[in-house]
């Protein structure tokens, strides 16, 4: 008897550990990413824009500590301040005053540096197109299932991001690398976030799916840099970053915070400006997106003794099936090769047909000149 | 002499399908010699195209074609190659029925100039021969096929080659004597590029004479026939633009079209006049200059048609000639229509005082044209002066070869007239000179 019902316990048990297997394991494909990759990108040169390599350092570290490593991480910074002879603490780059936070240790690793920043390298980079010597460190190799943050700081106006005080980038030509980047399968969710003066303007024109972005302010408005450290002579950070660094200090491999926490960094209490977000391109609900799956490369490990069906369908765990069948998914890859059209050689669709009046009219003089030319004789073989 | 004529289409259409097989056809179809901004294929194509994604071709500076152009394509577009070599045997065809009728004039006003004892006894070595004339129809066609300008023109699929087609069926028509089709063709050659509009006054002189109206500015008769065929002409030319218009629904076409032609706003390097000076000039002046070049092609119709009254055929091959130098945008398909007439005329050889200089310079600048093309647009060691310069002695020599033989065929009228050795008053020999 004892031994029925510990039997009993036993079975329900691991049914019910069974069905809890079911959830984890649709859990570990709910975000469906399986590497990061962050393109950081500075955009600006000279000494007093020390603050937009600093900003994207304090990225960069904050990035390297959540676990993505050098070779996933594309750092594009257009001046070297740590070693700018202005700089009174060489081969330092702080972030906080006081020299509280030297974000440039000696494990940096710049891939584009100097006037390498620019429009067409950044470009490139983004859609792959890059020629063939270019080195592995200098692309970015993702794949249909990486999660992608890219960061870029700089000056920046209403639709355009100013590049080495020399070129500027678009926002139309933005949402354009990042549509081809959809259709050539490059990515799998994209994070983008800007810390410039009116940068909601940047992804005003996105139009590819999932994509999440934020900016640090609205369009018509200035993002203001932090304090200036009165030792170096700069403004050393800029206030959306410096209050996103603060945020992020706090986010560790295996924390649980979402989307929508991040949304909440830097009020217009103490960022002056209103940051911006847009999630409607984005498939997942933000308050399930983990900063992790973004900042971090958190790789899911969950020991278990049970064997899991993965056959069948998983369920996704916040969604709820309509009709019991599967939701479609809402948007798909383009075919990127048509290969009935190549093997069949259907002929090409013609669209436009000139109007039969034209041709009746046409045709009708035709005829008249002819017979007006040839005698009137041919006529009574007609009628 | 159908079997020649027979023979030497099949071979120049051999010539033509084997070019197109081969990998020349797409180099040639880029030359801006044998292509303009107004023939050129790729243009055909992109504008079908834009038709096909619901945009008015005409939208943007890509298409200049006339909207029947794009029927005639919508059909044939993937049989093109077929199309532009039947153009080519259809003008080449019409050129040998037309001197065949033209011979056959000139022997028979020949023939009543000899009975009436209206040449002088010592000119008689100037008189044409049926025998010498027999074979000049099919050298005239010759001319034409396996002219390389032709053939370029041909492989490089330029609407050049429908441009020839019509205008040679203009002039077979008015050849012929038959005064609405000569019209019809006269507009529709119009219709397509609007210099063929000075063709008009020596078809209207040759249909009078061959109607033995008096070309007489006072009688009634004269006026009444100029407005029978204005009437035909300008009749079938609004008839044509108006069905134009049904086809697209739109009258994009006039500025696209003739705006074009008129304004040359496109200055893409060809072998013409406007494209260097257009270039460089001051946009203060560019309307007056444009004013300038423009009435440059239409002033010669009436001198010449005052001189050469009495000769419409060759009023023609010098009208066409004027049109394909001076013409906005020419190309090297223009230069073989008139070239073709050469042969016509070679009893005039004896006449002729720069023959050599012309030839030579002509098959210099041929070769040159290329030769500095790539040296200024891919070398980078020449300059558009050096290509403009070419343009422009290729110009000069054609202008050349034009003058002189209208220098041979009015001294040899001239000697028909007066006898062939000239004397002056005092008995000494004289020889003439074009003023």
């Amino acid at each position: 008897m004892k031994i029925l019902t510990l039997f009993s316990l036993f079975a329900t048990y691991s049914s019910g550990n069974s069905i809890n297997i079911e959830e984890n394991a649709g859990q570990f494909f709910s975000s469906g990413h399986t590497n990061n990759w962050a393109v950081l990108v500075c955009t600006s040169r000279f000494w007093f824009n020390y603050r937009h390599v600093a900003n994207t350092l304090s990225v960069y570290r904050s990035v390297k500590r959540l676990g993505i490593p050098d070779s996933h991480i594309v750092l594009m910074l257009a001046d070297d301040m740590a070693c700018n002879h202005r700089n009174p603490k060489p081969a330092t780059v702080f972030s906080h005053k006081n020299m509280e936070l030297n974000v440039y240790g000696d494990d940096v690793e710049v891939d584009y540096r100097g006037y390498e920043v620019t429009v067409e390298n950044f470009l490139r980079v983004l859609t792959g197109r890059l020629p063939p010597s270019t080195p592995r460190s200098k692309r970015l190799l993702a794949d249909d299932r990486s999660n992608i943050l890219i960061y870029l700081t700089g000056h920046g106006g209403n639709g355009f991001l100013k590049f080495q005080d020399s070129e500027e980038i678009s926002n139309v030509e933005l949402a354009d690398a990042f549509e081809q980047m959809w259709q050539k399968r490059r990515y799998n969710e994209l994070l983008f976030i800007i810390d410039t003066c009116q940068g909601a303007s940047m992804y005003e024109r996105f139009y590819s799916p999932n994509l999440m972005a934020l900016a640090s302010s609205q369009v018509g408005e200035d993002s203001l840099s932090h304090q200036p450290d009165l030792a170096i002579g700069v403004h050393l950070m800029d206030r959306y970053t410096f209050y996103l660094l603060e945020f992020l200090e706090d986010i560790h491999p295996a924390s649980k915070s979402n989307m929508n926490d991040l949304f909440k960094v830097c009020p217009k209490s103490q960022c002056v400006s209103t940051p911006g977000h847009r999630t409607d391109l984005f498939l997942r609900d933000p308050g399930s997106v983990l900063i992790t799956d973004f900042f971090g490369s958190v790789r899911k490990i969950e020991i278990t003794m049970e064997t899991i069906n993965l056959t069948d369908p998983i369920q996704q765990v916040e969604l709820s099936p309509v009709n019991e069948e599967l939701q479609i998914e809402k948007y798909s890859y383009a075919d990127q090769l048509p290969v009935s059209e190549i093997i069949h050689q259907k002929p090409k669709q013609r669209d436009w047909h000139p109007p039969d009046g034209f041709i009746l009219g046409l045709w009708t003089l035709i005829l008249l000149v002819f017979f007006k030319t040839y005698g009137m004789k041919h006529l009574k073989h007609i009628f | 002499m159908a079997a020649p004529l027979t023979l030497l289409l099949i071979v120049a259409v051999t010539i033509r399908a084997a070019l197109y097989r081969s990998s020349l056809a797409d180099l040639i179809s880029e030359r801006v010699e044998v292509v303009s901004p107004l023939t050129a294929w790729k243009r055909v194509v992109e504008g079908l195209a834009l038709l096909d994604l619901g945009v008015s071709p005409y939208s943007g500076d890509v298409f200049h074609e006339t909207p029947l152009i794009i029927y005639l394509f919508h059909f044939l577009v993937d049989y093109a190659e077929i199309t532009f070599m039947l153009a080519d045997v259809i003008t080449a065809v019409a050129l040998y029925l037309t001197v065949k009728e033209y011979n056959k004039q000139v022997f028979r006003k020949q023939k009543y100039a000899l009975e009436a004892d209206r040449y002088p006894l010592d000119c008689l070595e100037l008189i044409r021969s049926p025998k010498e004339m027999f074979y000049i129809p099919l050298k005239v066609a010759m001319f034409y096929l396996l002219n390389p300008f032709t053939i370029l023109s041909c492989v490089a699929k330029s609407t050049c080659g429908l441009n020839n087609a019509v205008l040679s069926l203009f002039i077979l028509s008015t050849v012929k004597g038959n005064v609405l089709l000569s019209a019809i063709f006269l507009s529709l050659a119009t219709y397509q590029s609007i210099y063929p509009l000075t063709l008009c006054a020596s078809a209207l002189l040759y249909l009078m004479q061959r109607q033995y109206i008096p070309v007489n500015f006072r009688r009634a008769s004269f006026w009444w026939f100029i407005v029978q065929y204005a009437f035909m002409y300008l009749g079938s030319l609004f008839v044509i633009v108006c069905l134009s218009f049904f086809l697209l629904g739109s009258w994009d076409f006039l500025p696209s079209v003739y705006g074009f032609i008129l304004s040359v706003p496109d200055l893409t390097p060809n072998i013409g006049l406007f494209w260097y000076f257009f270039a460089e000039m001051f946009e203060h002046f560019r309307l007056f200059f444009l004013c300038v070049f423009q009435i440059n092609v239409f002033f010669y119709t009436i001198p010449l048609s005052i001189k050469l009254k009495e000769h419409p055929v060759f009023l023609i091959f010098m009208q066409l000639a004027v049109i394909s130098i001076f013409k906005s945008y020419p190309t090297v398909g223009d230069i073989a229509l008139y070239m073709a007439f050469l042969p016509v005329w070679s009893h005039l050889h004896r006449f002729l005082r720069n023959i050599f200089l012309v030839c030579c310079v002509l098959l210099t600048c041929s070769a040159l044209f290329p030769v500095l093309w790539h040296l200024w647009i891919y070398a980078g060691s020449a300059n558009s002066n050096f290509y403009y310069a070419i343009t422009l002695l290729f110009n000069v020599a054609q202008i050349l070869l034009v003058s002189d033989y209208f220098y041979a065929f009015l001294r040899r009228e001239h000697h028909l007239c007066y006898g062939l050795y000239l004397k002056r008053k005092d008995g000494s020999e004289a020889t003439l000179v074009l003023k």
